[in-house]
């Protein structure tokens, strides 16, 4: 094994990460925020990429534009779904039982919506002309598409860092994790936060449909196939932690880029067998924040 | 008095419709209860062997059935489960009486459901799962398969891999196939071929993604790590997308030969593809929308196009096949009721086919209770004729039927 | 809730059995009997896994796991040393299933709440992985077939009767436990793990013991069911068989005994009747579970029993249910 390869290696694993990131990443903002697990988080990842796959390669629009319609459209959708159906079984006795159920009845019924409108063939994107090339350098090529996948996965890390810590909007979802009575009492309107969290956070699940589609094919039934591993990174990094969701997901996509090389067999084995021993070893999860903050 | 009027009109009424169903239960038909998945990634399958299906009873029904007989056609979704179906199954010969099971695009689900085949002596149709052992160790009598398996297809792949040799040298192979049964058997089947058509070949790595993995990379790196003369793959459906798709940009088709002979060829990944799809890959699939070039193969494209608006997959022509052998063997027998004369007539059924070239008329194996079909490999070149693909197979390479059934060695090596 | 629905439940108990062993007396097809059976295997799966989950307050996403170790215990001894083993193979089956809860108990039942359940999906996925790549012995996922219960119990009719005395024992069993002393301290342990400590009880040898309890029901079930399909494959160990019988629990009632069980019949005859006419199959059934959840919070056994609490002259009864919920 070679230096090079080795580089080659790391960045493939960096781009597998980034994807694992972006799922994940709203799963753990909405868990961390209203400590809700929503199990439909594919099926917006999913309805995302159906609807940039409708405005780029039906309606021929720009393909940073589909990736802003994809987003938005499974983000209000989100916040239809928060506002409507899961907001009224807060608070109930089994919450966390219900919570499943219910975001499973979403995954039913997403994909059946999905098959009503666009069928069951295959549908496919293309990727924006100026990143169809691969860059070289020095014995390495990494295609342009995947770079810049994983600069985007950085920049939501970097500004969700940012939003979470610098605006009123991030102090009050910080604040809504640890009480939100007293945010209540304070004149914050606590269910309209958890709403427009949780749609943003189905917004980047259908952002990130959109940005896959071009290394994927636009199938039904993306949206269950997605959300166990997402779950692992989201554990792996504890629960509601951003940095930690990013750091995660880069073991667990790297730990899996060097097992398909020294062990192919069981390459597959690994992201289950790194979650196992974390949750024996450190329950809270491998990346969680201090004690103190998580009160 | 309005009440009782009323009361006597009802039931002269269920008097009736009473008479309209048992009449209609009289009409002879032959009832087929097929298991195709409807939803998800296969169900694509299930849709165009449906459709298909449906059409084949269609055109056998408007020229008065066979022997007289109407054939009915319930499909269930499947959902690829092999516990749900079977249940299904029983349904369909304790309930609804079917006269025969068909189907399947999941080969676990078709080893499933002949365990039922066999338990309720029922016959049942395999029309697009390829797991070569339902026609060898997993035999039973009352299965049959119109669509080949793996073993045809890899043989053929080993035919075509031979003849390579003589044209453009190459010494290494790599793999890569999704990780389960079906990944498995096509490489262990093409190194059986190779070895039996005496190939020399080296092994420079297997890659065991999981089935509907979504990120490749780190497995193309590793390939390209291995630089082999040969990719084979064993894919199918969208992870044969998914992988050329994110292989594309690292220049692997340029460096090793792609080489995906059971199911690379089949028109929903054309489709998908479009122009992504690179030129000089060697495909192949069970059914060709562009092959062979006789009137009963366009004939059969354009009218599924009519009746669906698209272009069929390869599972769609199984189906059509499938419910064409169950009316000749009903003809020959006079009813679909004689389960063993059946059986009977099933074995050795010779009947033309949209993918039989001229000459050529296939036929069921006695003795394997599976088709035997000409297999064709292709290469992907530029073709416009089927949209939304723009490429499709041409520079065909045709293998002859008899070479491919699995030979006694094949049987023994693999008894359980 | 332990002195009346104690005798409630011996009623509940008693009518179940009745009327299921009308079933091949009374069936016009074999296919209800198949599914009848289907409704029972389920039933105790859900049964046992809601002695962890509705009583004890521990959600395991993995006792999969388990019913598949009891499936592939029937069945690859069946497999491999003929049809004699079926029973022997469940009976293997059911001891590696305890003894393999046993062990993971160690390292689970030191961790709570939503890492509890992740700690169990991910051994259940560990454990589907195994099965599912060890192909040459476990034939992978194109499963095994042909496991057809030795002698008199390849009568469908017999075996059926034999599904459903053993299915009625266990639930009887498991009634008597969760009434049991120990049934209570479980309840106290979902509730007040802390006091639980004060009051000198052992919450981890407690819940240790319920998830042994579980498992081993479990992978009963896992058995039995080899025997009504004839064929097992690796699905049964999958995470989305432990979702399953989640979701039947949760729709039956968590906080009623019987209400799993009338889950998983609710959901076995859905899945059955809708798949069977419309491929629109998913759209329906999850709309039906949407407005279950929204309609029906404490589950279909839990919304009923709520109702009879409210008939007049039975005002008492309903301080009981405060307690229970």
């Amino acid at each position: 094994m070679d230096f090079s390869f080795i580089v080659v290696q790391l960045i493939s694993g960096l781009t597998m990460a980034t994807f694992l990131f972006l799922i994940a990443s709203g799963l753990t903002l909405i868990f961390g925020v209203g400590k809700v697990f929503n199990f439909a988080h594919g099926s917006f990842f999913m309805i995302g990429a159906y609807v940039g796959y409708q405005f780029s390669s039906v309606w021929g629009q720009n393909f940073w534009l589909s990736l802003l319609c994809g987003g938005l459209f499974a983000g209000l959708l989100g916040m239809v779904a928060e506002f409507f159906f899961l907001r009224r079984i807060y608070g109930r006795a089994d919450e966390g039982g219900f919570q499943i159920l219910l975001t499973y009845s979403f995954i039913l019924i997403l994909d059946d919506l999905v098959k009503l409108v666009w069928g069951t063939e295959y549908k496919s994107l293309a990727k924006p002309p100026a990143l169809s090339g691969a860059i070289s350098m020095g014995g390495i090529v990494v295609p342009t598409y995947n770079v810049a996948v994983i600069a985007i996965g950085l920049a939501v890390v970097v500004a969700a860092w940012w939003l979470l810590n610098n605006t009123r909007g991030g102090r009050i979802a910080r604040a809504s994790a640890l009480d939100r009575e007293m945010l209540s009492v304070l004149g914050v309107n606590v269910p309209m936060t958890m709403t427009l969290v949780f749609g943003i956070a189905t917004a980047l699940a259908g952002m990130t449909g959109v940005l896959a589609a071009p290394l994927r094919s636009v199938t039904p039934g993306a949206g269950i196939e997605v959300i166990i591993d997402s779950l692992i990174v989201v554990v792996l990094g504890g629960l509601g932690n951003f940095w930690g969701a990013w750091l995660a997901a880069l073991l667990i996509g790297e730990v899996n880029s060097f097992a398909i090389v020294l062990v192919p067999k069981w390459a597959t084995l690994f992201s289950y067998l790194v979650m196992a021993l974390t949750l024996i070893f450190k329950p809270e999860g491998l990346f969680a924040p201090r004690k103190v903050r998580r009160v | 008095m309005a009440s009782i009027r009323r009361i006597a009109s009802l039931c002269l009424l269920l008097l009736l419709t009473g008479m309209l169903t048992s009449a209609l239960a009289q009409e002879k038909v032959i009832k087929i209860g097929a298991l195709y998945p409807m939803t998800g990634r296969s169900g694509i399958y299930g849709m165009d062997s449906v459709a298909a299906a449906e059409m084949a009873a269609e055109e056998i029904n408007a020229k008065g059935g066979a022997a007289g007989y109407k054939i009915q056609f319930i499909n269930t979704d499947s959902k690829a489960k092999p516990d749900y179906s079977v249940t299904v199954a029983k349904r369909y010969i304790s309930d609804d009486k079917v006269n025969f099971l068909f189907g399947v695009v999941s080969s676990a689900v078709g080893l499933a459901l002949t365990e039922v085949s066999k338990q309720e002596k029922k016959i049942f149709i395999g029309t697009d799962h390829a797991a070569t052992e339902l026609t060898v160790q997993n035999l039973q009598p009352y299965y049959f398969r119109v669509s080949n398996n793996t073993f045809q297809s890899m043989a053929a792949g080993a035919l075509y891999l031979k003849e390579l040799a003589q044209t453009k040298p190459w010494k290494t192979i790599a793999y890569i196939g999704p990780d389960y049964a079906y990944g498995h058997a096509q490489i262990e089947e093409l190194k059986f071929n190779l070895d039996r058509f005496g190939v020399k070949y080296q092994m420079v790595g297997e890659f065991w993604p999981k089935l509907f993995e979504s990120d490749y990379t780190s497995y193309i790196t590793s390939i390209m790590q291995a630089k082999p003369d040969i990719l084979v793959s064993g894919f199918w459906g969208g992870d044969t997308v998914a992988f050329i798709k994110q292989a594309a940009p690292y220049g692997l088709f340029e460096k090793s030969l792609y080489f995906h002979p059971d199911a690379g060829g089949n028109y929903e990944l054309l489709s998908a593809m479009g122009d992504s799809l690179p030129l000089g890959l060697v495909l192949s699939a069970r059914h060709h929308n562009n092959w062979p070039d006789t009137a009963m193969n366009k004939d059969y494209v354009s009218k599924f196009h009519k009746k669906t608006g698209r272009y069929p997959t390869y599972a769609a022509e199984g189906a059509y096949v499938g419910v064409y052998a169950i009316a000749e063997a009903v003809k020959k027998v006079g009813n679909p009721d004689d389960t063993e004369a059946l059986v009977k007539a099933l074995e050795g059924l010779k009947f033309q086919q949209p993918e039989d070239p001229e000459g050529f008329t296939s036929y069921i194996d006695p003795a394997s209770h599976q088709i035997v079909q000409v297999q064709a490999i292709g290469v992907t070149v530029p073709n416009t004729a089927f949209p939304p693909a723009t490429r499709m197979l041409g520079q065909w390479k045709i293998y002859k039927a008899e070479d491919l059934l699995p030979p006694k060695e094949w049987a023994a090596k693999n008894k359980p | 809730m332990p002195s009346k629905p104690k005798t409630a439940n011996t009623w509940y108990l008693l009518i179940f059995l009745v009327l299921f062993s009308l079933v091949p007396v009374l069936k016009t097809t074999n296919y209800q009997m198949l599914l009848a059976a289907h409704v029972l295997v389920w039933g105790l799966f859900a049964v046992s896994f809601n002695m962890l989950f509705g009583v004890t307050g521990m959600l395991s996403f993995g006792q999969a796991l388990y019913y598949g170790m009891g499936a592939y215990g029937a069945g690859l001894c069946v497999k491999y040393l003929g049809q004699a083993w079926f029973f022997p193979g469940m009976a293997l089956g059911i001891v590696l299933a305890a003894v393999t809860a046993w062990l993971l108990g160690h390292l689970i039942i030191r961790v709570s709440g939503v890492f509890f359940t992740m700690l169990t999906l991910a051994f259940g996925q560990l454990g589907w992985q195994v099965m599912f790549k060890w192909y040459s012995f476990t034939g992978g996922d194109d499963g095994v077939q042909n496991i057809i219960p030795p002698g008199l119990f390849s009568n469908k009719v017999i075996y059926y009767y034999l599904v459903l005395a053993l299915v009625g024992a266990s639930i009887w069993f498991l009634g008597r436990l969760s009434a049991s002393p120990m049934g209570l301290i479980l309840r106290c342990v979902r509730q007040n793990p802390e006091r639980v400590r004060f009051l000198g009880r052992r919450v981890r040898r407690n819940q240790q013991r319920i998830y042994i309890i579980s498992s081993l029901f479990t992978a009963l079930a896992g058995g039995l069911m080899s025997g009504v399909d004839y064929s097992i494959h690796t699905d049964m160990f999958y995470w989305t068989t432990s979702g399953h019988v989640i979701l039947m629990s949760i729709l039956g009632g968590i906080g009623q005994f019987f209400g799993p069980l009338v889950g998983a019949a609710v959901i076995v005859t859905i899945e059955d009747v809708v798949g069977a006419f419309t491929e629109y199959w998913s759209l329906i059934i999850g709309t039906v579970m949407l407005v279950m959840v929204l309609g029906l919070p404490r589950g279909l056994m839990g919304e009923i029993s709520q109702l009879w609490t409210r008939l007049p002259g039975r005002q008492q009864a309903l301080t009981t249910r405060e307690e229970g919920n």
